[in-house]
């Protein structure tokens, strides 16, 4: 077996036992509720529970090497005189500086945070309605006409004006009816494809973790 | 921090953010363009802080308290656990030695299946089945009410086409030419209406959302401002 090939069967073996884990696990009903049944559930829940322990460890700690990565990125473009780097650093060092000095206090993300979180969301209003007037220029056809006009009945239905009575009731009828029906669809269309994708994982099928 | 403070720095740096719609003027996009790495400076600390604070830090506590256990295998394999885990993640600082990058590729196996798992359960109980149950279940008395029965069949109607919609399977004709059913088209194109519709009202409650963000950065503006 290649080194490839370990990887691969490393996946396999981990994946089917915490699949198995998750599912049998900790659901002593599964068992007919027999003599034993519990404890018999609660082995095999555990080794989900360790492997799920061990990743959420793992996961942290290759956070902190996420981090780590990006300020060495950084300090290697200040050496070659980049300014921008040199403000990434500077915030990330004075927030680190905040948090060291101010335990508990949380002014700093009401001040910086928030406000360039809100104000970065609220330009996106703008490049949202240019892209709405766009699909009528790129797309005029019969579906580009039923997404503008589901727009424009969702938005004038949104106004709270005693003259858009009629418009408000059918974007709330929209919204009931086909929207419903529509998200579930897609909702059901991304399980199935979870399901697909962490199955092809866990056969070996999907080998994201070569790099 | 007083609170005056914060509110000159949410005021500039608000400004600083708006300086974008002035477009591409070079003293201007600094503005921008700063505000945009402050803040990919800040997410990435408070990121490092939440991950310590969070997860590191209460793990370690544990660790050093003998009356926790995380399993019910005692506390012995909680230190089992967190030392393999601090095994892994040195393994993930092999990633740039290419002989040993094989160590690091079985760990992020390891952590792409577990993570994949928690995924196949999550997709198959907290939405596949109840979704399929709530779109075929009719609730109860709904057969005296002639409107909402429609609604409800409308729905269903909705969510199987809409499903169909991403149903790509054609038949070769006699001329081995891909060919899609009439049917099968039929279903296709009402499904696309639905998911059209979908995607609209999507679009447009997002477009309702940033209006009220940016109404609020707008009134904080003109507050600070009088």
């Amino acid at each position: 077996m290649g080194r490839a090939g370990i990887s691969a069967f490393v996946a396999f073996a981990v994946g089917l036992l915490t699949l198995l884990s998750l599912l049998l696990g900790d659901n002593p009903a599964l068992f007919g509720g027999q003599p034993g049944s519990e404890v018999l559930a609660e082995r095999l829940a555990l080794p989900g529970d360790v492997l799920l322990r061990l990743v959420v460890i793992v996961v942290a700690l290759s956070i902190v090497i996420g981090i780590a990565n990006l300020l060495y990125v950084h300090v290697g473009r200040v050496a070659r005189g980049k300014f921008y780097s040199a403000v990434l650093l500077a915030s990330f060092a004075f927030t680190i500086y905040w948090y060291v000095t101010n335990r508990g206090d949380s002014s700093l993300l009401e001040a910086a945070q928030v406000p360039i979180e809100s104000a970065l969301a609220s330009l996106l209003f703008f490049s949202l309605v240019y892209g709405g007037a766009r699909v009528m220029r790129k797309r005029a056809d019969i579906w580009g006409l039923l997404f503008v006009a589901v727009v424009i009945i969702v938005l004038l239905g949104s106004l709270p004006l005693a003259e858009l009575a009629p418009v408000k009731a059918w974007s709330d009828w929209l919204m009931a009816v086909p929207v419903s029906a529509g998200a579930r669809a897609i909702l059901l269309g991304i399980a199935l494809g979870t399901v697909v994708a962490g199955v092809r994982a866990m056969l070996g099928q999907d080998r994201s973790y070569r790099g | 921090m007083a609170e005056n403070t914060i509110a000159l720095v949410s005021f500039l740096l608000t400004l600083m953010v708006f300086s974008y719609i002035l477009g591409d003027i070079p003293l201007v996009s600094v503005l921008y363009r700063s505000a945009v790495f402050i803040f990919a400076g800040m997410t990435a600390a408070f990121t490092l802080v939440v991950t310590y604070e969070g997860l590191i830090l209460p793990y370690l506590q544990d660790i050093q308290d003998r009356s926790t256990s995380w399993t019910t295998l005692g506390h012995s394999a909680d230190i089992y656990i967190f030392g393999a885990a601090l095994l892994f993640g040195l393994l993930l600082l092999l990633k740039p030695f290419h002989a040993l990058s094989w160590l690091t590729n079985s760990v992020l196996a390891v952590v792409i299946v577990v993570g994949a798992s928690v995924a196949v359960v999550g997709a198959l109980s907290g939405t596949l089945f109840p979704l399929l149950q709530a779109t075929a279940a009719l609730p109860a008395g709904i057969t005296q009410d002639f409107s909402a029965m429609m609604d409800r069949l409308l729905v269903f109607v909705g969510t199987m086409t809409a499903l169909f919609y991403f149903h790509y399977q054609l038949r070769a004709n006699r001329d081995g030419l891909a060919q899609g059913s009439r049917l099968g088209q039929g279903f296709r194109h009402i499904g696309k209406a639905f998911i059209v519709t979908t995607l609209g009202a999507i679009y447009a409650s997002t477009i309702l959302t940033c209006l009220t963000i940016l109404t609020e950065r707008i009134s904080f503006l003109f507050q600070f401002g009088a």
